[in-house]
């Protein structure tokens, strides 16, 4: 087989937004080994105490990554007796793809949580050797990320309401996908407020 | 000749007939009307060529001193094609010539007053098409009004493949605003509330006004993310009172 971009063979996207006293990531379900959908049940956000990230890109780098971050995260816990805070993790993940700046994971993870001491929304992302894009409204990744941008930019709003930010993730999200053919098959958003986490999964485009 | 060692080979200069000049050109047909847009940006690699160059000719009959005495805003009739290009901009002026002239001949030799927008597609894949080996780096959009009266858009790819559609974006920011307009013209997964995602939004046909508002909310939106795309936003706007056209900023860095 000839040479192919590591970061765009299994495809799949990650989207993170802020609201009012929330915020909110959502991924789509698809696992591709290039044109050929292999998986529709692939969720790429994982939760760490009450922060929250996304993994696009490789999905064995994504796995690997989610599983070292976990580690980590385990210990910070022993160490420290406390849950860990976005702008931390978001700092561990940086130092973590550095480490491998010449040999990179070809993932790029979005994170996002609200601060449990100033009650902040906070969203990042990162590129594969871990520069972090700390942006006060939204961030994307993976396949589809330029019509992600065009959604976002063109739907989003500060200071929404949950059901609100919801709305426009979801649709930022579900027609970003549809123009992409290796994103898609499904979607979860996760809606993340102060005392209490949803998760749902949309009803998507199956092809 | 020497081979194999480092600096021996000798140097090779190669002519590349085409360019990038960035931009995005966008039309939406509604259901009397038809708009045209794009940006005014041209641009080359990291260079901005010019701030107000003009991607969309409206191609029209010759005014009549009454029509213009009624009409002074109005830069072409309701007879007229908007012909957009973005691409590699000195293809899409040579298309946009090209096209102009096989216009005036054809209502000249048919003695009409006009083209009609199905036979001005089919011209314009023969166009392309005929440079198939060599082909103008362009996307094309052209709309018009239909013998209807109905809004109309057709949009080619560089080598004359089109297709007639409601709304269609081209070039730099196709990617970015494709999928918003699929959400806001065609609605897109969008479902009558309280349905459980099983009833559709119905699709219709959006006011001028609306669509004048998704046109700027595109634009604005792509300028902030996309380089090449910005400087000012050009509408053509056609309808059964004539062509008119509409010039906004955009920001300029």
């Amino acid at each position: 087989m000839s040479q192919q971009d590591p970061s765009t063979i299994n495809g799949g996207i990650v989207v993170a937004m802020t609201g009012k006293d929330c915020v909110a990531i959502a991924c789509d379900l698809r696992l591709g080994s290039q044109s050929l959908g292999v998986a529709n049940n692939f969720e790429k956000i994982y939760q760490y105490g009450k922060v929250f990230i996304g993994f696009t890109g490789l999905a064995t780098d994504a796995l690997t990554l989610s599983s070292d971050l976990k580690y980590k995260h385990n210990l910070y816990k022993l160490k420290e007796n406390r849950g860990i805070q976005p702008e931390v993790f978001a700092n561990l993940i940086s130092s973590t793809l550095y480490e491998k700046r010449f040999g990179p994971y070809f993932s790029t993870p979005v994170v996002a949580g609200l601060n449990e001491k100033t009650g902040e929304p906070y969203v990042a992302g990162f590129d594969c050797i871990g520069c972090i894009d700390a942006a006060r409204d939204f961030i994307v990744a993976g396949t589809a990320s330029d019509q992600l941008f065009g959604m976002c930019e063109a739907l989003y709003e500060p200071n929404l309401e949950p059901e609100d930010l919801f709305e426009t993730i979801s649709q930022a999200l579900l027609n970003a996908a549809d123009r992409d053919a290796i994103s898609g098959w499904g979607a979860a958003v996760y809606m993340i407020t102060k005392d209490k986490v949803t998760k749902t999964y949309l009803k998507t485009r199956q092809d | 000749m020497m081979t194999g060692q480092h600096g021996s080979q000798p140097i090779q200069h190669q002519f590349n007939p085409y360019s990038d000049n960035g931009g995005t050109l966008l039309g939406i047909a509604g259901e009397d009307f038809a708009i045209l847009a794009s940006d005014t940006r041209q641009s080359v690699d990291y260079s901005i060529n010019t701030r107000l160059s003009h991607k969309i000719k409206a191609i029209s009959p010759s005014l009549t001193a009454e029509f213009k005495a009624q009409n002074p805003k109005m830069i072409g009739t309701k007879n007229s094609i908007l012909f957009g290009t973005n691409g590699f901009s000195a293809d899409g002026d040579a298309l946009t010539r090209q096209f102009e002239e096989n216009w005036k001949w054809y209502v000249h030799d048919q003695n009409k007053s006009a083209m009609s927008m199905q036979s001005a597609a089919r011209n314009v894949q023969h166009l392309l098409y005929g440079k198939r080996f060599f082909p103008y780096y362009v996307h094309t959009i052209i709309c018009g009004l239909d013998e209807e009266g109905k809004g109309c858009l057709y949009s080619f790819d560089p080598v004359g493949s089109y297709e007639r559609e409601q709304c269609r974006v081209g070039g730099a920011g196709a990617s970015l605003i494709m999928p918003f307009l699929d959400n806001q013209v065609n609605f897109k997964n969008q479902y009558i509330p309280g349905t459980n995602s099983t009833e559709r939004r119905k699709v219709d046909y959006l006011s001028l006004d609306e669509c004048l508002k998704l046109v700027k909310d595109a634009f604005t939106s792509v300028t902030e993310r996309h380089i090449t795309v910005g400087d000012g936003l050009e509408i053509f706007i056609i309808d059964k009172n004539g062509v008119r056209c509409e010039y906004h900023d955009l920001k300029k860095d």
